[in-house]
Formats: C-alpha cells, structure tokens, sequence
C-alpha cells in the first residue's frame, strides 16, 4: 500500500435526521460503484430470466418442430453465453458492492476513532468506555452489514421481481397476474415472524450475557467459592441460568420453527396454483408448452426469495438503529488542536498567572472560585488540600482539557487559549497518580510522546534518570516486553517510573506531578523520588500533594479548601502564620514523640 | 458475538477416531432428537427432488399426452406432498434447533461442574477470559458441527442422491454426464470455502484488534490528548483497519466469485444436456418434461454441494474447538483428594507447617523450609514486604495449593490424609478485595451459611458491625450489591464480607487486611468485626495495620518465602532489626494518615 487511505469526508457534516438519506449520504465518493453494482445486478437478473426465455425457445423452436442442427447449436451457445453473463455480472454485482461496503466501513472506522480521540476531554469524562466502544465495534459492523447484505440483498429480490414479473406478463398476462397473488402475504408473514424472532432473540442474547457474567464471577471469586467449598451451589446456580437459557432457546426456535412450514405452505401453494392453472392453459392451446415450462421457472425465482425479503427488511431496522447511535458520536463537535492566534516559535520559558480564574464542570456548581496566583520559570508549585478542594480541577485547566467559565490563565504574557492546543500540550508534562499504560512494549511505551525516532540510548537514558532501567533489564524480554493490559505486568511503583521516562523524553516545560508515594513501599518511594528531582529540574512543575514532606522545597504552596486558595506562599512563610498549614505541620513533629514512647513503653 | 476471541488460537484441526467418539458420546444421551431430526430432514430432502419429478409428469402425463386428469391428479399429489413436507420441515428445525440448544447447555454445564473442582493453580495460570472462550465461542462452534453440520451434510447426501436415482430413472445416459460434472463441482466448491473461511478469520482477528485499539483509545484518551499522540494513533489505526479491508474485501470478493464459478460450471453442464437430450428426445428416448426436469436438478444442485463445502470447512475450526474443551475436561485438579482419608469431627487444635517448601514453577521457589507450631486459639500474624510469601503460606494453609516437599498437620493429622471438604469447609476466610457476588445483601452474606435464617443472618451482620449501614439503604438486606459488588465502597464490602464469615461459623480463621485506608469509622467496625471472629478461634491474618500486630500471639516475619523472625510484638521490637524497621516505619505512616487534615473523608467532587 502505497498510498495509505485514512478517511476523505467530514463524516460529521453527513449526519441527517433521516436515517436513510444520512446513510446515503455517509456512502459519498462511492456512489458510482455502488450504482454499478446495482446495474450489474440487474443484467445478471436479466440474463437469468434469458436463460429461461431460451428454454422456451429451445422446446417450442427445436424440440416440437424437431428443428435440430443450426438451430440447437445457436440455442446452446446463446444459452451458455448467458449463463456466463449472469454469472459475470453477479460476480461484479457482489464485487463493487463489497467493495463500497468495506470502503465507507473502513473510512468511517477511521474516522470515528480519528474524532473520539480529538472530542474534548470533557466528553469522554461523561461517557462510559464500554458504550463508546460497542457503538464504535459492533454497530459500525451493522452499518456494514447494511451496506453489503441488507440493501443489496432488497435491491436483488425487488429486481428479480420486476424482472421475472415483466417476462411472465409479457408471455402472458393471465398468468402473471396468478403468479403474485400471494406475495404480499408471504412478505407479511415473513416481516411478521421476524420481528418476533428478533424480540425473542434479544431475550436470549440478554441470558447469554447474564449466563456469561454468572460465569465470570464465578471465575474471578473463586478463592471464595473455594474459601467457603460452594462448589456444588456454585453449579447449582450456574445450572439455573444455563437451564434458562435452554428454555428462551426453546421459544425462540418454536417461533423459528413454524416459519419454515407455514412460508413453505404458502409458498408452495402459490407455485402448484401458478403450474396448475399453466398446465391447463397449456393444455387448452392458450399458451405453449415451452412458454409453460419457462413460466414454471420464473415463477419459483419471484416467489422464493420473497420469504428472505421480510428478514432483510427486519433487519434494517437493526442498521438504522446501529446508524443513530453512530452518528450522535459523529455529530459531537472536535476541540480543535492546530487552531491559534498566537504562534509560539520557541519553547515557552514557563511564567503562569492565574488571574480571576473560575471554573464549574455543571452550571451553577463551581469548584474553583476567584483563582490568583504568579508562577515564574522553573518554579515549584505545591497545591495541597484534601480530595475534592480543587487541586485536579485546576490542573485540568493548564492543558485545556477544560476550559475556565471565567478568568484568564496566561503563559509567558500570552493567554493559553490563544496558543493551539497541540503547541500547549507539547510544553506540558503529567505524570498521573495511577499512570496508564498502552498494551505495547516498554519501550513504545517510553516513547509514546515524542513524534521522532528515537535512538536506543536516548531511551536508556531516560529509563535510567527514571530509575526503571535495571527493573526493565531483569525483565527476559528487557524493552520489548509487553506491558500487559493496564500495565498488569508491572508494579505501580514501576508504571509510575516507565511514566516518568515518558514524560523526561518528550522534555517538556511544564511539568504536572500528582505524587503519590503512599501505595508503594519505602525503597521505591525513594528511587521515585530521585526520579521526580531529575524530572523536576529546570522546569515550571506544579505537584499535586498528599503529604506535606513533598511540599517543603516547593517556591510557592497553595493550600485549597473547597474551591479557594486559603494559604499561599513559602513553607517558611506558612510557618510563620497560623493556618490549615501549621496544622499539618505540627502533626509531624508529635509524631514523632509518640513513636519514641511506643518503643519505650516495649523496653520497660 | 464472541468477545473472547482475542487469543491467538489454533484455528484447526484434525477430525481423529479418539474425537469423534467423544462426539458422538455428547450425542448419545438425546438419541432420539438425533433420530428424528435425521428421518425430518431426510424426507424434506427427498421431497424436494421428488416434486421436480412431480413437475415433470405434469408436462408428460399432462400437457404432452393432453390429459386434464392427469394433471389435476398429480397436482393434488404434489399438493400433499408439500404439506406433508412442511410437517417435516416443522420437525427437523425444531428437533435439530432444541438439540443444539441441549449440546450447548450440556457442554457449558459439564465444562462449569468440572472447573469447581479444579484447583487455585489452574485459575492462577488460565486467564479468565480464555476460559470464557471456552464456554462461550467454542461450544458454539462444537454444538452447531454436532448439529446442523450433520444436518446440512445429511441433507445433501440424501438431496443429491436422490436426485440422481430420478434422473437415472428419467435417463441414465444424461444421469452420467451430470454425475460426471459432479466432481469438479465438490472440489472447486470445497477449494473457495476453505479460502473464504481463511480470510473471514483473518478478518475476525483484525477485527478484534480494532476492537482493542478502540478500547485503549478510549480508555487513555487523557493520556493520548496530553502527548498530542492523535495524528501518531490515527496513521496507526488506519493499518489495522487497511488490513481488515484487505481481509474481509478478500472474503467477500471469493464469495462472489465462488457462486458465480458454480453456476457457470453447471450451465455448461446443462447445455451438454440439452444438446444430448434434444437429441435422445428425437429418438423418443427423452420427454419434454424429462429436459424440464434435468434443467431444475442441476440448477439447483448446486446448493447442497456448497452447503457440505461449507461444513467441511467449519468442520476443522470447530475440532480445533472441541480440543480445547476435552483439553479443559481433561485437565486433572492440582490439589483432590487422596484415596484411603480420615474422616476428622473438627479441625481446631494445633497447627504445624513441617519444612514446608512451595514452588509454582520447578526451580523457582516461593516458600522454603517453613516450619512452626500454633497453638488452638492462637492468633497468628504474618507481616513483610510484597511478594515475600505471605499469601502463599495462607494458600498452603487452606490447601488452595499443597507443599511441594514438607507437610502441614492439622491435629498431628497430614492435611493431605483428610478430605479436602472437610478443611475447606472448616475455614472462614476475609480477603483484602473482598468478592461479593451480584444479588443483594442478604444474599451474599448467606453465601456462608445457604440455609441460614433472615434472623440468624442479622446476626452476624450486627456481629460484624455491618447491620447500622446495611437498614440506612432505601432496600435494607434487599439491597442490590452491583457486580462484584461495585455499588458498594472498599469498607463495606469488607464488613459484608466479615459477616458472611461469621455466619458460617468457620473453625479456623484467616484475613488478609486491605492496604487501602478506609474511613475511621468503618476502619473500627472493621477491627471490632475481627475481633469477634477471632474469638477463641485460631487465626492468620496478614497484617497491615499496627493494633492488629500488636495483638497476634505470634508474629512471623516473611521474607523470600522464609521465616525471617517469630515472636511477640515486645521480643521482636527487642530484638530492634527487621520487624522494629517494619514497625516504625509503618507507625509513621499510620499516624501520619490518622492526623491528615487533608484527607479528612469529605465528598469527591472531582471527575
């Protein structure tokens, strides 16, 4: 593949109310080949009935004349020369159909993992993963069906019924006219049983799911089961859902069942009247008999595929369905990443002002008031408060994964709302509390941020500063191991130190630390430490803090109580006035005390 | 829908005599479904080729010989056969659907029953989600073979067969050439299945990649979004998805090439029949109707020769599948019972690991030469860094697992001699995640004891201090615990699962203390719940918190899978080595968590 197609249509300006013309719509720039599909149909469709016109000929002109010779051999070669029509044009039928098909899946793959990735943050906040997925999965995959079995697949059966119908009128009238009566019932009956099998069919997927969770906890809680040895009420329990499952199976298929017999009654009635009132007209000399026998094929090609057509009728409604909930993704509006006034044409030295800055998630609920405060290159900030005062919030703000409700943030004099959100982000450095990893090797994982090559002992150099290198070498695999899904493989500790050598190889100037040191032991806590002092040099860091030791060097130290900075300054400041901070403070020092009279009232 | 498939799994496999008897003994026990599926589909078979014979006597016998009679007398037979064939189809689609269904639950069932008797080992080694696979996409795919892959071939076999005994009957000259076309029609189709089939698992495999890619996506957006990795993610993407067109595009490509292959084949076929009938109708040794009727059967034999291509093809995905079930069957548990056990009353008394080793893997052991002796009623605690062996000695204690060289005597009995039952059911355990079940409250709680009454489950959850929180939900007991438990917090989950310990009354006791803080309040509940369990009970706990140390009657200090140091909280801290670096360190933390201003429980408002 030379020439990488990715997507070449806004599909989001495609989205329609009706769900129809939105997915014609969606199908742009394959228009041509999906008509050319539809023609090809129709000449195969023809040629099929051709052969059955032949068939007419070769008993009325060949065989009841006793006509051999030129006549058969030109009848022969006419009819094979039809057959391969037929089977050419179904051939480039289905071809060009499948090919729009998986052409516009493919574009619209593309482009929905393309735009949920650039939706605001604030979005994928609100969203559940597991929905977004399955809307990106599995109804993507309808929508595909839509495209290459459903509409094709009515196109064809509508087309052999016009086709077919055309023939027999044209031979006779009377007889056409006979050969239809029932199709309205048989597409009744069908659309009928299908969306009642449909209905039951739900019932039995949702038992399958509650089978298959019934399952899995069993599986992921089998320490207790075992704890408490309820394997055999375990079994019980299991049997119940799975024995209910045969049941829904059971009603499904008594539906299913009586489909068959009843369409094949009505189906095949409707032939043996459709022969029988041919044979007799045949027998009365009103038509002949190479016209009854081309009549008695024709008529098996329009009734037949009649009793598939209230299926794929049944289910569109699944694709128009699977259409609605794809396009409420599609027509959410991107955050524009390259967009900006200003352009920056050099790193960015680092000086943050908050000036007057307030932020609410929903209307009327904020969680920052009135934020001010200077940052100067290179500083360190510490924001410190509990759960919920704020800290995240208002780190959120420096990347623009949110945006103030009002107030202005600048960087170096510039507001960041007039840099292009690419340019901003690329100063800016996180390092997460419970970093996440890709399911990559350790050493893509390094150097997911940077859009370079990067050489071998760049990444070693990072990983050492990081201290995860020797970790990494004990590994069998060293770099090229694989970081398990959600970084199951490794530690916390250890995913929090591949994540600092992420960030220490993208070299930002800004630097968001959320230090939390609490859940891993004490040599760790002390390599990360190292880690961070190497990450933290020469850049602008703000660190979230859970404990105050990580606070003391930091140049300026906000203290948050629900929503507002309530202390600001040094640590010597701090000290030196009364407050939330001293407080804090204090406990350190009679912690001490205790511990010394713990170990001595053991030594008594 | 197979959310399972991600593993790269063997696709085929052979058909063996050893598994096709294991096939038919899944068939055996529902004889008579498989009876009367066959006889359905075998009538509604030869049905069908018999009203093309049907079809012809009404140009024959009818229209050529002019015969009104003729023809309203076959119609009427015609009539009934049709109905007679629905009664059939009727049959066999409800047979062979109920009897799929029975395979299915038969499976899922034997594979569920199998696996509760397996040991921990087993789990620790076998993803979860493989084993889904195996009781989801798999007895699928084996039940749909047992059932409408023999139908389709019976099918076929009956259809084609029958068909050529008609067109014997009607010419055998013609029946030669069309047996001869035969043939190449079977191979041609079987070549397309197996390459169709080969690039719709390719594609399934993309698929699944995209499905993962999605999911990573989604899942680290905030991460992608603060490295400006989106144009580096897109271009990436858009292989997985190039490759999944260029599969499935393939797949859908020789499908329609295939029908057309065929259709042409036979038409080529049937013009060599025209020409030859045309001829033997001259010499009268052909009818009309005859020609009529030679045309339908090779138009449409096609069909059950690309129905049994179709199965063969299944048919090797679908082995490779019933492997690996009998391989999950099959599998012998690590831990069962020895031949010739004691029966045992009780298991309280003393406790005694002899040079007790432990390896999961040869070569790499996790406990080494462990031996010490607990009294009844003794509380023991086991403290040390991560991986040092903590959980694997509680594991051997229950005999999740058993020592590899050593033993472990309960009452001076080897634990080995006595049924696995018996111990199992003895011991009461609290784990640091607790694992709830989904249901309610009431429910889970009695998961240790089933018959236990709403009172006597009252009980235990007051005992357990859970009962205040449990009556403040708007449903009380009734109260639904979400999966796994998630609508609940860390803390209640663990007084929950406390209660349901007390309820079952265990003889030994064992805990492992979760490392994440919870609340003040409930971290006392939690505490005062212990304790009552461990009241004139012997108990193990893996200790985090310092009151719990401080209590046990025994501490022991594991480190690399040994014994590092034993003895009381006031011998150790004596001692001023491992455990009184443990000790303060820990007594640091503990009390810089209690006097934190900061993280006073407050509201979380923060996304």
């Amino acid at each position: 593949m030379s020439t990488k197609f990715i997507y070449d249509l806004d599909l989001g300006k495609t989205v329609t109310k009706n769900r129809l013309v939105g997915l014609l719509r969606m199908m742009k720039g394959y228009y041509w080949l999906y008509i050319g599909a539809i023609l090809a149909l129709a000449i195969s469709t023809l040629s099929r009935t051709g052969i059955s016109l032949v068939l007419r000929s070769f008993i009325d002109d060949v065989i009841i004349p006793s006509q051999y010779g030129t006549q058969l051999v030109l009848i022969i070669i006419i009819f094979i020369g039809l057959a391969l029509f037929q089977g050419g044009f179904s051939f480039i039928s289905g071809w060009l159909a499948a090919k729009t098909a998986e052409r516009v899946t493919q574009r619209l793959r593309n482009y929905l993992f393309d735009h949920l990735q650039r939706l605001p943050y604030a979005y994928h906040a609100d969203a559940k993963t597991g929905d977004l997925i399955a809307r990106s999965t599995s109804d993507v995959d309808a929508i595909q069906r839509f495209y290459g079995e459903q509409a094709i697949g009515i196109g064809r059966i509508s087309l052999m019924f016009i086709v077919n119908f055309l023939a027999i009128y044209q031979l006779n009238t009377k007889l056409a006219l006979i050969s239809i009566i029932t199709v309205p019932v048989i597409i009744g009956v069908s659309i009928f049983f299908f969306s009642r099998v449909s209905k039951a069919y739900e019932e039995y997927q949702e038992q399958e799911a509650t089978l298959s969770n019934r399952l899995q906890e069993n599986l992921t809680g089998v320490r207790v089961v075992k704890a408490f040895a309820r394997q055999g009420y375990e079994s019980y329990r299991f049997d119940q859902e799975n024995w209910q499952k045969f049941k829904l199976g059971k009603k499904l298929l008594s539906i299913r069942s009586l489909f068959w017999p009843v369409s094949d009654i009505i189906c095949g009635g409707q032939m043996l009247a459709a022969f029988f009132i041919g044979a007799l007209m045949a027998l009365n000399g009103e038509i002949t008999v190479g016209t009854y026998m081309a009549f008695s094929t024709l008529v098996v090609l329009i009734i037949w595929p009649m009793r598939g057509l209230g299926r794929l009728i049944v289910q569109t409604s699944t694709g128009m369905v699977s259409y609605s909930r794809v396009s409420e993704i599609l027509k959410q509006v991107r955050e524009p990443l390259t967009d900006g006034e200003y352009q920056a044409d050099s790193p960015v030295k680092g000086e943050i002002i908050f000036s007057d800055v307030c932020f609410e998630y929903e209307k009327d609920n904020p969680v920052l008031y009135n934020i001010n405060f200077t940052c100067n290159p290179g500083d360190i900030i510490a924001l410190l408060g509990s759960t919920g005062s704020g800290k995240t919030s208002l780190v959120n703000l420096l990347p623009r994964f949110y945006d103030p409700t009002s107030g202005v943030i600048t960087l170096d004099g510039v507001d960041i709302t007039k840099y292009s959100r690419k340019f901003l982000r690329s100063q800016i450095g996180i390092v997460e509390q419970e970093p996440f990893l890709f399911s990559r090797s350790i050493r893509e994982n390094i150097t997911y941020g940077v859009h370079r090559k990067v050489s071998e002992e760049e990444i070693i150099q990072a990983a050492q500063f990081a201290a995860i290198h020797e970790v990494i070498e004990e590994f069998p695999k060293g770099y090229d191991t694989l970081v398990g899904e959600r970084g199951v493989t490794l530690s916390g500790g250890q995913k929090q130190r591949v994540a600092i050598a992420r960030v220490l190889l993208k070299n930002p100037r800004i630097l968001i630390l959320d230090d939390s040191t609490s859940s891993v032991d004490t040599e760790t806590e002390s390599q990360i430490r190292s880690a961070l002092e190497h990450l933290m040099t020469d850049r602008t860091t703000f660190i979230i803090a859970h404990r105050i030791q990580s606070v003391m060097d930091a140049n300026r130290i906000l203290v948050f109580d629900k929503g507002r900075i309530v202390q600001m300054g040094t640590h010597q400041q701090l000290m030196d006035e009364p407050g939330m901070y001293r407080e804090i403070f204090d406990i350190q020092t009679r912690i001490d005390v205790e511990l010394e009279k713990e170990i001595s009232s053991v030594n008594l | 829908m197979s959310t399972f498939e991600e593993f790269d799994e063997k696709d085929y496999g052979k058909l063996t005599g050893g598994i096709i008897s294991r096939l038919g003994n899944l068939l055996k026990p529902h004889w008579k479904w498989v009876l009367g599926f066959l006889l359905c589909i075998a009538t509604v078979s030869a049905i069908d080729s018999y009203t093309t014979f049907l079809s012809k006597r009404i140009i024959d016998e009818g229209i050529i010989a002019g015969s009104r009679e003729a023809i309203v007398r076959t119609v009427f037979i015609y009539g009934g056969v049709i109905l007679f064939q629905a009664v059939a189809s009727f049959g066999y689609v409800y047979l062979v659907g109920i009897l799929a269904e029975r395979v299915r639950y038969d499976l899922r069932k034997n594979m569920f029953n199998h696996l509760q008797q397996l040991s921990l080992s087993y789990f620790s080694q076998t993803p979860v989600g493989w084993i889904m696979a195996r009781l989801t996409s798999d007895t699928e795919r084996l039940a749909d073979l047992l059932t409408w892959g023999i139908l389709d071939v019976t099918s076929a076999v009956i259809n084609i067969s029958t068909a050529a005994i008609f067109m014997f009957l009607i010419n055998a000259r013609l029946a030669v050439i069309v047996l001869v076309m035969l043939p190449i029609l079977i191979v041609v189709a079987f070549r397309f299945r197996a390459k169709i089939l080969y690039h719709y698992r390719r594609s399934r495999k993309m698929n699944s990649r995209i499905t993962g890619a999605f999911n990573e996506s989604i899942t680290g957006v905030r991460v992608i979004k603060a490295l400006s990795r989106e144009d580096d993610n897109l271009e990436e993407f858009s292989e997985l998805t190039e490759g999944m067109f260029q599969a499935s595009y393939r797949a859908a490509w020789l499908s329609a090439l295939f029908l057309p292959t065929v259709q042409v084949i036979s038409a080529i076929g049937l013009g060599v029949v025209l020409w030859r009938g045309g001829m033997q109708v001259q010499i009268g040794a052909m009818t009309i109707g005859g020609i009529q009727a030679f045309v339908s059967y090779i138009t449409f034999i096609m069909w059950p020769i690309q129905d049994i291509a179709q199965v063969y093809a299944q048919t090797q995905n679908a082995v490779a599948s019933a492997e690996r079930i009998f391989n999950l069957v099959d599998t012998e548990p690590g831990v069962k019972n020895r031949p010739n056990t004691v029966d045992v009353e009780s298991i309280s008394g003393t406790i005694r690991f002899d040079h007790v080793h432990f390896a999961y893997e040869e070569d790499d052991p996790v406990i080494r030469d462990l031996s010490f002796e607990v009294q009844q009623g003794e509380m023991v605690a086991l403290v040390g860094p991560t991986g040092g062996g903590k959980t694997t000695i509680v594991n051997l204690l229950c005999r999740f697992y058993e020592p590899t060289k050593g033993a472990i005597y309960l009452n001076g009995i080897n634990y080995e001699d006595i049924k696995l039952q018996d111990i199992q059911s003895r011991i009461g355990i609290v784990l640091q995640t607790p694992h709830l079940f989904s249901g309610s409250i009431l429910e889970n709680i009695r998961y240790g004891k089933l018959n236990a009454t709403d009172a006597e489950i009252e009980q235990a959850a007051k005992l357990a201090g859970a009962h205040d929180f449990i009556i403040q939900f708007e449903k009380g007991y009734e109260q639904d615990v979400g999966e796994g438990g998630n609508l609940l917090s860390v803390g209640q989950k663990q007084l929950i699962s406390i209660a349901r310990a007390i309820l079952a009354r265990p003889e030994l006791f064992i805990m492992d203390e979760a490392t994440s803080s919870v609340d003040t309040l409930t971290e006392a509940l939690i505490q005062r719940g212990m304790e009552r369990l461990m009241e004139n009970r012997t108990s193990f706990v893996i200790a985090h918190r310092l009151s719990t140390i401080k209590r046990a009657d025994k501490i022991l200090v594991i480190e690399d899978g040994q014994i590092v140091e034993m003895g009381t909280h006031k011998e150790l801290i004596r001692k001023h080595s491992k455990y009184y670096h443990l000790y303060t360190c820990q007594f640091r933390q503990e009390l810089e968590a209690q006097y934190d201003v900061l993280n006073k429980p407050e509201p979380d408002n923060e996304g």
